[in-house]
């Protein structure tokens, strides 16, 4: 009895061994080009439904698929944000069963296209004869490495200015945005003396949470930039003024920086914001007090955000065709009115504002109108932010060394230096091969 | 019992005038007891120790339990609402239109119990092999068990992925309960408590010609009772807060647990509506709460069981 149970463990013992080295191989039979798992007539398109989207995506797919009988679309639930699509994404990469459409940020889309596992899709764009001029050329050209687009505009948005109307009038301000970040300082003593000091003047994410985002906007007021193609440009006297401007908000009181300013300034603590047009829905819905929005301070100095659709590079031509046909229908003039007045999107074309749906959408939300008519003011954000590895992060890091006082010219060259190290080690050797 | 008297005595001696004040502060208290105390001001700091734990432990619970009942408009306040007025199930009802709240819970309940169970049962047999039988080889296979502790599953799950999508098994439970039922930590635990045991215990029970399998059930088991709740309860506890691999698994609420479907009420890009969010949490969080004050005295038995013996 004794005897023959050892044996019987032995075996188990070998039994689960060989499973265990089975488990640590998985990586070793990657799927060949073109049968990255799935069918033909089956879309798996994967998406964090952004801004809760689910319920629009569905009713967009549902009308696709009475427009294109023999084609089925399935939504994936691929992760709660974008970084998580990512992340599913590319364990899909490793483990074949591609997606035949995939949800790509602004942030996201570039390491993907960068390692050729992103289908470039201006040829298939031609073949299928699809315009892409209708497309808002900021948000189209968003996706472009090397002459080629990896992606279309999908859920887009941009910074607004958010401010509290009553403490605008408090403070005996005009009802509008400041026109730049010099007469936003001429008002703050104002504001903060009509706010009282229990309340914030300005409160911005921190460096964790997109300041790196919004502050672009600041360095391009003062003339500065984060990079100048791939040449990082942070200690530029300008992005240095720029810094330095961010640091005396805070020094003097004016500026905090949380984790998410949509629940103070909703709140009512915090009087003015810059936050994704995103949050326009929640915070008007939520807020006790009158909301303003307007353009960013500067002209033309705001950058675009969001997300955009990829095609897998390693699926077969049959599902790129049709993966393509969908990705244009998600995002004709008539789908991306349907999920930007559902979602607090920017409608990714040009021609979305001319349909009657829009034009009365717009009249009713003057807010949302804000968002669009910036749109044409938009311009694609520094290489340094978006398309270096880790970018936002880092400069997100320094952004909030500096409010915390650090010396901002100190800051500011480490992370030339590291991204200029960043770029020679990973991106340099893979750019024009 | 020595250490208290011991210590409550050389307290009297250091400071007799507190202890007489003590005492004929609260004169119906007998001399014996007061020597086990340590006077008002101890008192009320390990009261006032405690009540700080509660507080920090309960207020963000509370906090959870109360949102889940606010009306949207009433959640970011200034100053903070500290009871819901008015109240709404307003809430709960969102909870469960908005996601397939109902799909996700079984689909947690299912996963939650298929990996526990395996993961108990390889646990233990492995841990019984490991500590209680004698077979070559056994020092190495325990050294590769804890090896595999080492290695988060972080590390691992891109592998896995690889491995579980060729079989075939993306957005099955096969897929998702398999990968986790690896239980290194299981064996690790389960094996120090057997090696704890009395071995004149077990050798008795061998000369009386106990079988591996009537051992490990009638014997080391009984004695083990506590352990094996309490590597019960963290694991179930983990199954069900587990994210990482059954988001990568699942595609949509077929497969998906709570923690994966809870995710999809938060808004990726703008303003979560809070309250939704809370009410998922609290019934989340209801069935591991029932869970743990049943298996809880099953602990407490197994303890003092143990505790007034020998």
């Amino acid at each position: 009895m004794n005897e023959f149970s050892r044996r019987g463990f032995l075996g188990l013992a070998g039994a689960a061994g060989v499973a265990g080295l089975a488990a640590c191989a998985g990586t070793g039979t990657a799927p060949s080009t073109g049968s990255g798992g799935g069918s033909s007539n089956t879309i798996e398109f994967w998406s964090n439904h952004p801004g809760n989207s689910k319920p629009v995506e569905q009713q967009i797919i549902k009308s696709f698929e009475a427009a294109n009988s023999g084609i089925k679309v399935k939504l994936v639930d691929a992760g709660k944000n974008y970084e998580e699509v990512a992340q599913k994404f590319n364990a899909s990469l490793a483990g074949g069963q591609l997606p035949d459409v995939v949800v790509v940020s602004d942030v996201t889309w570039f390491n993907f296209a960068l390692n050729k596992q992103l289908s470039p899709l201006d040829e298939l764009l031609s073949g299928a004869s699809i315009d892409t001029s209708d497309y808002v050329d900021a948000l189209y050209n968003d996706y472009n490495l090397d002459d080629q687009h990896y992606a279309l505009p999908f859920s887009r948005s941009t910074p607004l200015f958010y401010y509290n109307k009553d403490l605008w009038k408090a403070a005996g301000l005009e009802d509008r945005g400041p026109k730049d970040w010099d007469e936003f300082l001429t008002w703050a003593p104002k504001l903060k003396a009509a706010a009282g000091s229990d309340k914030i003047v300005m409160e911005l994410p921190d460096g964790s949470n997109y300041l790196d985002w919004v502050f672009q906007n600041m360095v391009w007021g003062y003339g500065g930039a984060y990079s100048k193609e791939w040449t990082p440009t942070f200690s530029d006297p300008n992005t240095i003024k720029a810094g330095t401007y961010l640091q005396n908000l805070a020094k003097d009181g004016y500026l905090k920086l949380a984790k998410d300013p949509a629940p103070d300034f909703t709140a009512g603590i915090v009087g003015c914001s810059m936050m994704s047009t995103g949050s326009l829905g929640g915070v008007a819905k939520d807020a006790k007090f009158p909301v303003g929005t307007a353009f960013l301070p500067g002209d033309g100095n705001c950058p675009t955000g969001g997300a955009g659709v990829g095609i897998p590079a390693n699926i077969s031509d049959d599902r790129k065709k049709n993966a393509l046909k969908f990705i244009e229908f998600l995002t004709n003039a008539q789908n991306t009115v349907t999920f930007t007045q559902a979602t607090g999107y920017m409608p990714v074309r040009k021609s979305a504002v001319e349909l009657p749906e829009e034009k009365a959408f717009l009249e009713k939300n003057p807010n949302a109108k804000t968002a669009i008519e910036q749109l044409p003011k938009t311009r694609s954000q520094d290489n340094a932010r978006v398309l270096l590895p880790g970018g936002g992060a880092r400069i997100g890091k320094g952004l909030d060394q500096i409010v915390q006082g650090q010396d901002v010219a100190t800051v500011f060259k480490g992370l030339d230096a590291e991204s200029q190290q960043v770029f020679d080690s990973q991106i340099k050797s893979k750019l024009g091969a | 019992m020595s250490t208290p008297t011991l210590v409550g005595t050389v307290d009297d001696e250091r400071t007799p005038r507190t202890a007489t004040k003590r005492r004929r502060g609260r004169e119906a208290h007998s001399v014996e007891a007061s020597t086990h105390n340590r006077g008002p001001a101890w008192t009320a700091a390990g009261y006032a120790g405690m009540v700080l734990i509660v507080l920090v432990v309960a207020v963000p619970l509370f906090w959870i339990l109360i949102t889940s009942f606010k009306e949207r408009g009433d959640i970011y306040v200034r100053p903070a609402q500290w009871w819901p007025d008015p109240a709404t199930g307003e809430n709960y009802r969102e909870l469960t239109t908005r996601i397939p709240f109902v799909d996700y819970l079984r689909n947690s309940v299912i996963i939650t119990g298929a990996t526990s169970i395996a993961k108990i049962v390889l646990g233990v047999l492995s841990a019984y092999a490991l500590s209680l039988l004698r077979f070559p080889g056994r020092s190495i296979v325990f050294l590769v068990v804890i090896a595999a502790l080492m290695v988060p599953n972080q590390i691992t799950v891109i592998s896995n992925y690889a491995l579980v999508a060729q079989l075939g098994w993306r957005n099955t439970y096969q897929g998702i309960i398999i990968p986790l039922a690896g239980v290194a930590f299981g064996t690790f635990l389960m094996r120090n408590q057997f090696l704890n045991l009395p071995g004149e215990i077990i050798e008795a029970a061998r000369l009386d010609g106990a079988g591996p399998m009537k051992l490990l059930w009638r014997v080391v088991m009984p004695m083990s009772w506590p352990t094996l709740v309490a590597f019960a309860l963290i694991t179930v506890v983990n199954e069900w807060n587990e994210y990482l691999w059954p988001f990568l698994m699942s595609d949509d609420e077929t497969t998906a647990p709570l923690p994966v479907g809870l995710t999809f009420l938060q808004n990726n890009d703008g303003v979560t509506n809070w309250g939704p969010v809370m009410a998922g949490t609290v019934l989340a969080m209801l069935p591991i709460l029932v869970l743990f004050l049943f298996l809880q005295r099953q602990m407490i038995k197994g303890l003092t069981a143990g505790a007034v013996k020998s």
